[in-house]
Order: C-alpha cells, then structure tokens, then sequence
C-alpha cells in the first residue's frame, strides 16, 4: 500500500463521457503529499480530461473528487487557492509582457506583488519580462506558464505535458525545473505525459492510464522491479566466457556486444564471478542492467510502435 | 473580487485595437455630423435661436449614433472575449480561484464600461461642435446638458439586451464569426425596428421610440431586459465545461 504519507488528491470512480463516448472510465488516483506523480498515458488516453476535472474545469459525468480532503463540487474555491496548474499548451496575452501576463493573474489571486519576480527568478525569464509574450519562444512560453502556476505559492501543481513540443533542450531545462521545485518549496506535483522516459527521472509515483482507464497505479520503484532486470558483465574475452557460463549451467546471453545473465540471485552472481576468475577471466564490471521502463508501458498500454 | 477582476481585464486589454474603437466611435459620429454641417453650411437655412441649433444637432448626432452603437456594441464585445479566446486562455482564468459567474460578470461589465466611456467622448465631442457651431453661426445661449445626456446615454441603457446578448454570445463560442453576423443583423433589424415593430420589440427601444413618446420607457425596459439577458447568460457559462 501506499498510505504512508496524507492523500492530497483522491478521485473515486471517476468518469467522464464526451460525444457519447466514454474517455475518462471509473479511475482512482490517488497522490499523497509531496510525490511527484507522473500521470502517463499515450495520446487520447483521457489524461486532460481528468485534470480538467480536476481543476474544476469540466464536471465529472459520475464519481468524486476530493483535493485536500475536500469535495471539488462544494469548495472548488478554497481548492484552487492552493492548487496551481499548466493545461495543455500553455495560455498566455501576446500582447503583454512577461509580467504584465503574471499581473494580471495575481490581481485574481490577491498574490503579493514581489511574487512576480520570485516566480520570473524561478523559470529564468527575469531577462525577459519585458518583452512581449507572442515573441517567445515556445520554451519560454512554457516556462512563464509555470511561473503563472507557482504565482500563488500552490500546494499542489498540476502540470499537463509541460514539455510537449519543446526540444531535447527544453525538455532538460522544463525536467531540471520541476525536479528542483519540490526540494525548495514542498510541493506536491502531478505531471502528465506521454512518454515516461520524460518522468521517469522525477516522479515518485506513477499513474498509468489507456483507454480512459487507470490500469497501474504505484511507486516508480515496483514499476522497476516488474522491468526484469538482467546482469550485464564486462569480462575480458566475453564470447569464451558466455560458453564458460553455459558449460556450467548459467543462464547467460551473448548478443556479440554483451554478456548478460537474466534473473539472478545473489549467490548465484557470486558462483558466476568466482567461476570467471577461476578460469582467469578479468571481471572489469558487474552491473544491474533494466529493461526500458518505456518497454513496459509501451506493454501495457497496449499501443503501438508509434509512439 | 468583482473589481479585481475588472482591474484584470483592464490589463488585459492594454495597448490593445479597442481603446481605439472607443475613441474612433464617437469621434465618426460627431465628425460626420460636422462634416455634414461644413458641406450645407452656406446654403442652409439658419437655425432660429441657439435651442433650436441644440436639438437639430442632436438628433443629427443620435440617428448616426444609433447604428454605431449598436454595431459598436458587438465588436467591443467580441475584442474583449476574444482576448480569452485566441490564446486559449479560459482554462487558466477558470482554474483560478474566482468564481465562474464572476469571470463572466468581468466581461459584462468590462464591455459595459468600454462603451460607457464612449457615450461619453460622445457627449463631449457633441458639446464642442456644438459650442463651435453656435459661435460661427453668431447664435449664444446656454448649453442643454440634460439633451445632451439623454442623447449620449438613453440609447446606450436601452440597448443593454444587446450588450448582455453579445457578452454572452462572444464569450461562449470560440467563433466569433456568429455573435458578430448576430451583431450586424441586430443592427439593421433595429434601422427599420422604427415605424414597422410593436412596442414590445426589443430592437426598437435603442431608439427611444414608443407610442407614450417617453424614452424612459425605453430604456428603463431595455435595463430591465439587459439584466434578465446577463443573468440567463451568467447561468448558462456557469453549467457549460470550460473548452
Ligand atoms: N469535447 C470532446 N468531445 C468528444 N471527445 C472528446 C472531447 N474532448 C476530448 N475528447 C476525446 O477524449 C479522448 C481523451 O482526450 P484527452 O485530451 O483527455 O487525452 P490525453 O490523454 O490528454 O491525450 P494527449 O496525450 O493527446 O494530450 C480523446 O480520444 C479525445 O478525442
Ligand atoms: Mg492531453
């Protein structure tokens, strides 16, 4: 289980039918305080329309939201002062600068004014705030969107594929951003994305959702444990030590690049190294090696190579 | 929270095309009319006395003002929504914590306000042509502030079903095609509104024509109207998922 820490956002049987089809499906998240929730799904899985739900933005068609111990139905308000939130592409006045656009949202929010220029600090556009918005790049429109989320000093930030369309570049730069927020200000963080690779990295917790429905639910780590991880050694002369290993029973792999046994305990790795040095092996690296996270999902999510 | 989000929107619509309608609008209005004046000025029949001048000027000024308004009203209503719509922007004012009648409520009044400060650039240019018309017709008498109002502001609350109408029309379609063409529709429908409809139809009252030969009548039900308008529309955007 994973009630160690408080749950800050619970949804039960959560639903959502859009032109007659069913896009969000009876899902349960549930995020404790201060994870960073990777919320993954491939294309048109129904991840923004949970988070609109989430936000208030759209009305479940059935099932409940609760977002600190509190209904989203009854006290949307009180919810969303402390929630800030990126939907999609990220909006944004053109015409405006950089602190124009966060003034006018902290005039809704009732933020401090000195806010504006904490918030620039964080994502590095101070040296940018003067100039219009729609002269942005795309990466840096991203960026004052989540300056805008962090305006009202959120316990809860959502972040809807915040580093969609951006460059590897960009991505590094969005990842490396969120993955320091937490640290300094000890918030609770749910992100979605397509791709895992993208939040492998910095979530603590995964969601994964198809076909509207949430098929996994848990920490990054058992995800890991269901990769069968495989031992990779680096010994001199690994083609004549793969016969070695097999001569002896081992279940080693040689694809001409490297040597791998599967699924091993650990006397069974030490039987395996001292049986390499006995035969004069040189045993440079002995090494734990995963299958792809992105392999696994791309399993059970059940789509295609395209992604 | 009402004025903070009006002060909102008036960020909003910084440096933006609409302050220039607000000033163009009634500066065309008062500047036909002027023009018109300048082409007959030799030939035409002089007025008796200054009041006369007053209220030829006037409703010169009104039946120009009249159409500008109420097409006015649509593209004013269609720029301030359209803030919001072109960058997608209602999710992230909608996920924030205000409430959803208020954010509606903001663009009302904000539309509302932008047209308010037209009516009265409008009497303020009135009242300097007619200031300067009555010295180049060497005819001196004293200003009529209340003709003067009523030209600039009657039309304005008796068209309040319309501002409320493309508010809410601008605000919830992402196209803006339709509240426009409604719009323009709106505005010859009320051109010929004059002779032809009943009383009880709404496109004759910006007018101020009715059978009582009392404006107020007008616009006392186009206020009345305008408010039953917004609040149908409140409602409406409330229960409507945010696109
Ligand atoms: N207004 C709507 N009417 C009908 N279907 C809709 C509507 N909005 C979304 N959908 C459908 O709902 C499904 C889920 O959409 P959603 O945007 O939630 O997916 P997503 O997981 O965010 O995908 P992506 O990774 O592409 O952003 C999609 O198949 C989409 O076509
Ligand atoms: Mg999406």
């Amino acid at each position: 289980m994973t009630t160690k820490s408080e749950i800050i956002v619970a949804t039960d049987g959560l639903t959502k039918r859009l032109g007659g089809r069913t896009v969000v499906n009876g899902v349960n998240l549930a995020i404790g305080r201060g994870d960073i929730y990777g919320f993954l799904g491939p294309n048109g899985a129904g991840k923004t329309t949970t988070i609109r739900m989430l936000l208030g933005l759209a009305r479940p068609t059935s099932g409940h939201i609760r977002i600190f111990d509190k209904d989203i139905r009854k006290e949307r308000l009180a919810i969303l002062r402390k929630v800030g939130s990126l939907v999609e592409y990220p909006s944004y006045y053109g015409h405006l600068n950089a602190t124009e656009n966060l003034e006018a949202v902290r005039r809704l929010l009732g933020a401090p004014k000195s806010r504006i220029d904490e918030v620039l600090a964080i994502v590095r556009l101070t040296q940018e705030a003067r100039r219009p918005v729609k002269g942005f790049s795309l990466g840096m429109k991203q960026r004052l969107g989540i300056a805008t989320a962090l305006l009202g000093n959120p316990e809860l930030l959502v972040l809807d594929e915040p580093t969609n369309g951006l460059d590897p570049a960009g991505i590094q730069e969005i990842r490396e951003l969120i993955k320091s927020l937490p640290r300094t200000s000890g918030v609770t963080i749910l992100i979605s994305s397509h791709l895992l690779s993208e939040v492998e990295q910095m979530a603590t917790r995964v969601g994964i959702i198809a076909k509207g429905e949430l098929i996994y639910q848990d920490g990054i780590e058992r995800l890991r444990e269901q990769a069968q991880g495989r031992i990779r050694l680096g010994v001199s002369d690994p083609e004549a030590a793969w016969q070695l290993l097999l001569s002896y029973g081992y279940p080693a792999e040689w694809d001409r690049t490297k040597l791998t046994v599967g699924q091993a305990d650990d006397r069974t790795i030490a039987g395996i190294v001292s049986r390499l040095v006995q035969s004069d092996f040189q045993v440079y690296r002995v090494e734990e090696e995963h299958a792809s996270l992105e392999s696994i999902f791309l399993q059970m999510t059940g789509s295609e190579a395209s992604l | 929270m009402l004025l903070r989000i009006l002060s909102a929107e008036l960020l909003k619509i910084r440096r933006k095309l609409v302050w220039l309608l607000v000033l163009a609008g009634p500066l065309g209005v008062v500047g036909l009319e002027a023009l018109a004046y300048a082409l007959r000025f030799d030939y035409m029949i002089r007025p008796a006395d200054s009041a006369k001048m007053w209220s030829d000027l006037l409703s010169g000024i009104g039946s120009l003002a009249l159409p500008a308004l109420l097409i006015g009203l649509a593209i004013v209503a269609s720029m301030t929504a359209g803030i919001e719509h072109q960058m997608n922007a209602w999710k992230m004012t909608l996920a924030l914590p205000v409430k959803k009648r208020h954010v509606f409520a903001g663009k009302f009044l904000l539309t509302a306000l932008l047209l308010f400060v037209s009516c009265v650039l409008l009497a303020l240019f009135s009242l300097v042509f007619g200031l300067t018309l009555g010295s180049s017709l060497g005819l001196h008498g004293s200003v009529p502030i209340g003709g003067l109002l009523r030209e600039a502001f009657y039309p304005y609350l008796a068209a309040m079903p319309f501002i409320a109408l493309q508010a809410w029309l601008s605000v919830t379609m992402h196209n803006q095609a339709v509240p426009l063409t409604v719009g323009i529709v709106g505005m010859i429908v009320s051109l010929f509104a004059g002779s032809r409809f009943p009383d009880w139809v709404p496109y004759k009252w910006p007018a101020l024509l009715n059978q009582w030969h009392e404006p107020l009548y007008s616009v006392g039900a186009g206020v009345a109207l305008g408010l039953v308008v917004f609040l149908v529309g409140m409602f409406e955007f409330v229960r409507k998922d945010v696109k």
